[in-house]
């Protein structure tokens, strides 16, 4: 029966014929190639683009999310660009004509010290002058927020109070590919599946063409957006090496339950952060490899420290199944933001990358102003902190509160 | 997928007793001719192998010892004599 209705119902995305031409081409069918493609077609009338993806759009990171949504950030400089962000899940929802299922239930981020909490008063104050809301709370308004969670003494690390940023939330991710995808295809973005980029054809400077194993595509405009293998693919087709370990993330869900946990609620010391999916599912994370690899392979090891640490934040779910558990690649910059750059080293050639695990919540915005700085060729001020100069400028920014052990260097 | 890390003191030990230290960039360059730019792309810069790629651990919970092996970051094997092989 399923099968019947695939086969009556139209795709969502074309399979079109692959072009000798395109004015842009977009390396991968993630979040962040897929929005750029979407608003070049749909804000500047470019149409004439092709996506790449070699797998199947999803295939990557935006398929492997937990779909963590907020915009409290720690610096001036990432804020605003993740509170427009999250100002677009409603628009797109409505602009896309697809539910993407934004459920904004709010984010408590749990801490441990008084030391913590003194840098989350700093994050607060920089949130509210953003004009992102966000609050201080004690342990007591916690418990009152998430009854489920356990603020006694008796734990490891006891909980003393929280960041709480009621605007945040959770999506469905996979309809934020889709919803893109298929609004994409429609404006005309042609979207090619099972199409690797094998390398990238530069003269004078200036992008001329994409080879792919579908063959080659003449073309002056290249976007890196390749997730987890941006960094590989610009060291080894350009000759560029970026600032960016690749490392293994894993997360997993539980067995549906009743309805229990209405809140994102993370914890730096433990390590973990869980919320409840429409499902009833508690999708839960983030486990990262300690060196870089490329396996996207899951470890018992991290099975059992995700236990220990749910059992102890949140005892109802002692006993409780893990269903599902899977990994995939996060790109870390050494200051826990992206590189958003273009038109520097090469003429028309593009980067989006090193969005570590957060390039979910920011993918809207992001993709906003990439088409914008592509179709014009002119960066505009909320990407410009972001150019991969920076590094050799001295001029990192302080995300770095939210760090984990993820490097060498910390 | 678990990682096997042979130390040239204590011999094949599991990776959570390291501590990895980076991709092998050669020496530190000199001081006198650095510029913002060398000095950048040997601390931050990074090639991202996907493949066999040489790289630093110190065997932290174990001996203290800082070493280099390959690996090849696609499977996580340890990888004995990569210039033999090719
Ligand atoms: C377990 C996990 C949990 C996460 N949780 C969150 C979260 O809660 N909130 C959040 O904001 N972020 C989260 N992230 C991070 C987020 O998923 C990524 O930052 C995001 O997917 C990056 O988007 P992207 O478009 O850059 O890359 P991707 O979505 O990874 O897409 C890149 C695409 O490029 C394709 N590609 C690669 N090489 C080539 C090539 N040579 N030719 C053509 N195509 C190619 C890939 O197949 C892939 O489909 C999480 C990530 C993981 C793995
Ligand atoms: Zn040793």
């Amino acid at each position: 029966m399923g099968f019947l209705m695939l086969k009556k119902n139209k795709r969502f995305w074309q399979r079109v014929a692959l072009q000798s031409h395109y004015d842009a081409v977009i390396i991968g069918g993630g979040l962040h190639g897929l929005a750029t493609a979407y608003f070049l077609a749909r804000q500047h009338g470019m149409t004439n683009v092709a996506v790449v993806e070699k797998e199947y759009i999803g295939f990557g990171g935006a398929g492997r999310n937990t779909a963590i949504v907020r915009a409290n950030q720690r610096t001036p400089e990432n804020i605003p660009l993740y509170r427009e962000a999250l100002e677009l899940w409603p628009v797109l929802t409505e602009e896309l004509d697809f539910n993407l299922m934004f459920n904004n239930c709010g984010n408590l981020n749990l801490m441990h010290s008084e030391a913590a909490m003194n840098a989350a008063r700093m994050n607060v104050a920089t949130a509210q002058f953003h004009g992102v809301e966000s609050h201080l709370i004690d342990a007591r308004q916690c418990k009152e927020l998430v009854p489920a969670l356990n603020i006694s003494e008796d734990i490891t690390f006891p909980i003393i109070g929280a960041m709480y940023h009621p605007p945040g939330g959770i999506l469905r991710h996979d309809a934020v590919v889709w919803g893109l995808a298929k609004s994409a295809s429609r404006l005309g973005v042609h979207i090619h599946q099972h199409t690797e980029t094998t390398s990238i054809g530069v003269e004078n400077h200036k992008i001329v063409s994409v080879d792919t194993n579908r063959g080659k595509i003449y073309t002056p405009r290249v976007l890196l957006a390749a997730g987890g293998y941006s960094a590989a693919i610009s060291y080894a087709m350009l000759g560029i090496k970026l600032p960016i370990s690749v490392l293994t993330i894993q997360a997993m869900v539980t067995q549906p339950l009743k309805p229990i946990l209405d809140h994102v609620v993370s914890s730096g010391a433990y390590h973990a952060y869980a919320n409840q999916t429409l499902k009833g599912e508690i999708a839960t994370g983030a486990h990262m490899d300690p060196w870089p690899n490329y396996t996207t392979h899951t470890t018992a090891y991290y099975i059992k420290h995700q236990a220990e640490a749910l059992a102890e934040l949140l005892p109802c779910l002692r006993g409780v199944k893990f269903m599902r558990h899977w990994a995939g690649l996060a790109d870390m910059t050494p200051d826990m933001a992206p590189i958003l750059d273009g038109n520097d080293l090469i003429e028309g050639y593009y980067m989006d990358c090193g969005w570590g695990y957060f390039g979910f919540k920011s993918c809207a915005a992001t993709g906003k102003y990439m088409a914008q700085f592509m179709a014009s060729g002119q960066c505009s001020d909320i990407l410009k902190p972001f150019a991969l100069r920076r590094f050799a400028q001295h001029r990192l920014m302080g995300e770095t509160a939210a760090l984990v052990n993820y490097s060498p260097d910390n | 997928m678990s990682l096997i890390i042979r130390c040239p003191i204590c011999g094949k030990r599991s990776a959570y007793e390291f501590r990895y230290g980076g991709e092998d960039k050669g020496p530190r360059p000199d001081e006198d001719s650095l510029t913002p730019e060398s000095w950048c792309d040997y601390v931050h810069m990074n090639q991202c192998v996907a493949g066999i790629q040489k790289e630093w651990w110190c065997h932290r919970d174990g001996c203290g010892l800082w070493f280099t092996i390959h690996r090849d970051t696609i499977n996580n094997l340890e990888v004995q004599h990569p210039e033999a092989q090719s």
